[in-house]
């Protein structure tokens, strides 16, 4: 079946699923995508009347990770008394996993939230595209068979789907918003129970294998050309703190200029600071302006935390991450001197 | 006006003969990006681009400046103040939205009395702009909306035409005219090159996609300042800095001291602010009247398309259509300005 057949019927789906919740007033928002005004995007959108729910749309360009749209932020979604609205939200597998980690770290409560769960088979990597296209205006891009087809004035080109969706795509196992007995509720739509999640992280090897020093010039050639707008930040549904370590100011902790030293602190501060909590959705990659590929240094955190703690972000909410508990035992290896 | 003829085998040529007196700045593609340098090599120069991804802005107001370094000795302070000022600039290849920004900066930065950015006005005295009108607009150009054109000439010193193997220069200010003036081996341009160019301005002209009606939008966004659509246009705003660092009249910038006190100096620099971060406007109080998306989205509008023709008579705005290109969330200023207007008519229905 090709990948505009099953989007579509995705798409059917879900607007039935979410014209419900809404109708049966078991959500008073439905927080989903919409078609973008340019090629290569897609809006978000939020509906509350019944009859906008075919403005709901979903494709390989829904590339925002809604979930961010919960997080504490101003203006709340409350109603007039101040009470939290109940969200319908449109999940693909990542969305789903940034709810579970979410509610883990104690910022949303599910209880509030359907999630609307959908397959996802992939994003495309708007970059990779465009940069194939070079100086030419993309006027339209679908989804046909198995490729990516890209029409401007006066060309077509077709790009095969599996080679230009996103990197995180191509290695995600968790299509649907993983799902357990603790948060069934919450799930409408297709959901996964998942258990025993292998990953080789052979997509790692080819970085891996690299030397201090080629690795260091990759980091430094992947983020030199970083403007600082934080759009990667904005729209990480992990990133949100009332105030970053980058924008404290009363002193200043961290430099806040572009030059490279600045710009390769702050990116790898703030990966730090997603350890074993990024779910792996890629938007950070897919809004950065300038079009830097972060994912592979989420990627390898992914890794180190799955080996050294086995422990996998927004896949059940039982399970404490590994930065948020300790034991006493726990090993030391970082302490130069014992007592 | 003096026409002339500049072949685009000749590039080089102009390169080699301006850089000796010159900081010569083009588009050239950085990491899959249109950007503005400084050219060290002739060949790098990329002539097939619609426009930059980040406006050459940069290249009069960077994202980050040194405005003065300082050393301490005892209790000597001695300041080294940039020294880089008097240099001259040419930036070739500008699209005339862009120039029309610095026009709109330049008003804003001289338009506070004793307070003149010298820094910013001084490059800009000191800079030619050789700028290429647009055959093929975008479809998410829309400068015509905005009393702009693609072949605009006013904000320019010289204006090139795309005319296939070669450009029909035309020089515009005096400024431009004594410049083109020392390029001794220009040949002249005949009639049917300034024809052809006429042709192509009109031809682009038409071609416009996006036309927006924003007539008395001033008057429409005043009395609306409470009005619920701007919470319906800010929903899904992340509040990253996307639109306003990649805007060509965006003026904004943080002032900071860094100090390095081991070696008894330090700096104060400039850098890129955007009204969008919730830290631009935050008191020491704790206090912020911008608290929140609707407030910042408020802010962006009304600045360019309220403040903007109450305080100089113009829009600030020049519809280079990058916000739309690069919104994150596609929260497209085209439809926010199409919304406004629309408040005008359904109150006009509702009376």
């Amino acid at each position: 079946m090709g990948i505009e057949i099953k989007n579509q019927e995705i798409e059917n789906q879900m607007r039935e699923l979410a014209r419900n919740l809404l109708n049966e007033k078991k959500v008073d928002v439905i927080i989903g995508y919409a078609k973008g005004t340019v090629p290569l995007s897609s809006a978000p959108i939020m509906i509350t009347n019944e009859e906008d729910i075919d403005k709901l749309i979903w494709n390989n360009l829904c590339y925002i990770n809604l979930a961010k749209y919960l997080v504490p932020r101003i203006p709340q979604l409350i109603d007039p008394e101040g009470n939290n609205l109940k969200v319908g939200i449109v999940s693909k597998g990542c969305v789903g996993r940034a709810l579970i980690h979410l509610a883990v770290e104690k910022q949303i409560n599910l209880d509030d939230i359907k999630i609307i769960g959908i397959p996802c088979n992939g994003i495309i990597n708007r970059k990779k595209v465009e940069k194939e296209i070079d100086e030419k205006e993309i006027l339209e891009v679908s989804a046909s068979g198995n490729d990516i087809v890209v029409k401007g004035k006066d060309f077509e080109q077709k790009f095969p789907f599996d080679e230009y969706i996103n990197e995180l795509c191509k290695v995600c196992k968790v299509k649907s918003p993983p799902t357990d007995a603790s948060i069934s509720e919450a799930c409408v739509g297709e959901c996964q129970e998942i258990s025993n999640l292998e990953d080789d992280f052979a997509d790692l090897a080819e970085f891996e294998a690299k030397s201090s020093k080629e690795k260091w010039d990759y980091i430094k050639d992947l983020l030199k050309t970083c403007t600082r707008c934080y759009a990667c930040r904005e729209a990480c549904p992990m990133c949100y703190c009332n105030l970053c370590f980058v924008d404290q100011n009363k002193p200043i902790w961290f430099g806040k200029t572009t030059e490279l030293s600045d710009i390769i602190v702050f990116h790898l501060i703030r990966a730090m600071h997603l350890a074993g909590r990024c779910v792996a959705c890629g938007a950070c990659s897919s809004v950065c302006p300038m079009g830097i590929d972060l994912n592979l240094i989420t990627r390898k955190l992914e890794k180190m935390v799955k080996e050294r703690f086995d422990f996998t972000s927004g896949i059940d909410s039982e399970t404490l991450p590994p930065m948020m508990s300790f034991n006493m035992d726990d090993e030391q290896e970082f302490m130069l001197e014992e007592d | 006006m003096d026409q002339k003829i500049l072949m685009k085998n000749e590039i080089g040529k102009l390169y080699i003969e301006l850089a000796e007196e010159y900081n010569f700045y083009a588009p050239v593609k950085e990491k899959g990006n249109i950007v503005f340098k400084k050219i060290l090599n002739p060949d790098d120069i990329v002539l097939e681009y619609f426009n930059s991804k980040v406006p050459p802005k940069e290249v009069l107001f960077p994202e980050m400046e040194v405005l003065f370094e300082y050393s301490l000795d005892g209790k000597d302070v001695e300041i080294q103040d940039r020294q880089d000022l008097d240099e001259k600039n040419v930036i070739f290849g500008i699209r005339p939205c862009d120039a029309h920004g610095f026009a709109l900066m330049a008003t804003f930065f001289t338009a506070h009395g004793d307070c003149e950015d010298e820094i910013f006005m001084k490059k800009r005295a000191n800079t030619i702009l050789m700028g290429i009108g647009c055959n093929e607009p975008k479809s998410t150009c829309f400068c015509t909306s905005l009393g702009g054109h693609p072949f605009q000439k006013d904000d320019l010193d010289v204006m090139l035409t795309d005319l296939g193997e070669k450009y029909l220069v035309e020089t515009i200010s005096e400024k431009g005219k004594t410049f083109i003036q020392k390029l001794k081996w220009l040949a002249d341009a005949k009639k049917k090159d300034v024809q052809q160019a006429q042709e192509l301005s009109k031809k682009s002209e038409e071609s416009f996609v996006t036309k927006l009606d924003l007539t008395d939008i001033d008057k429409i966004l005043d009395p609306n300042f409470e009005h619920p659509i701007w919470k319906e246009i800010s929903d899904i705003c992340i509040s990253c800095g996307t639109c306003s660092y990649l805007c060509p009249t965006c003026t904004c910038f943080d002032v900071i001291d860094e100090t390095d006190e081991y070696n008894n100096r330090g700096r104060r620099i400039r850098i890129w602010d955007t009204c969008q971060s919730c830290l631009y406007t935050l008191h020491t109080s704790g206090h912020n009247p911008r608290n929140s998306c609707i407030e910042r989205c408020r802010n962006r509008i009304m600045h360019k398309f309220s403040y903007y023709p109450k305080n100089y008579d113009q829009i600030g705005c020049v519809g280079c259509g990058r916000c739309v290109q690069l919104c994150p969330v596609n929260n497209d200023i085209r439809a926010i300005l199409t919304k406004i207007k629309n408040i005008e008519k359904e109150e006009e229905i509702s009376a």
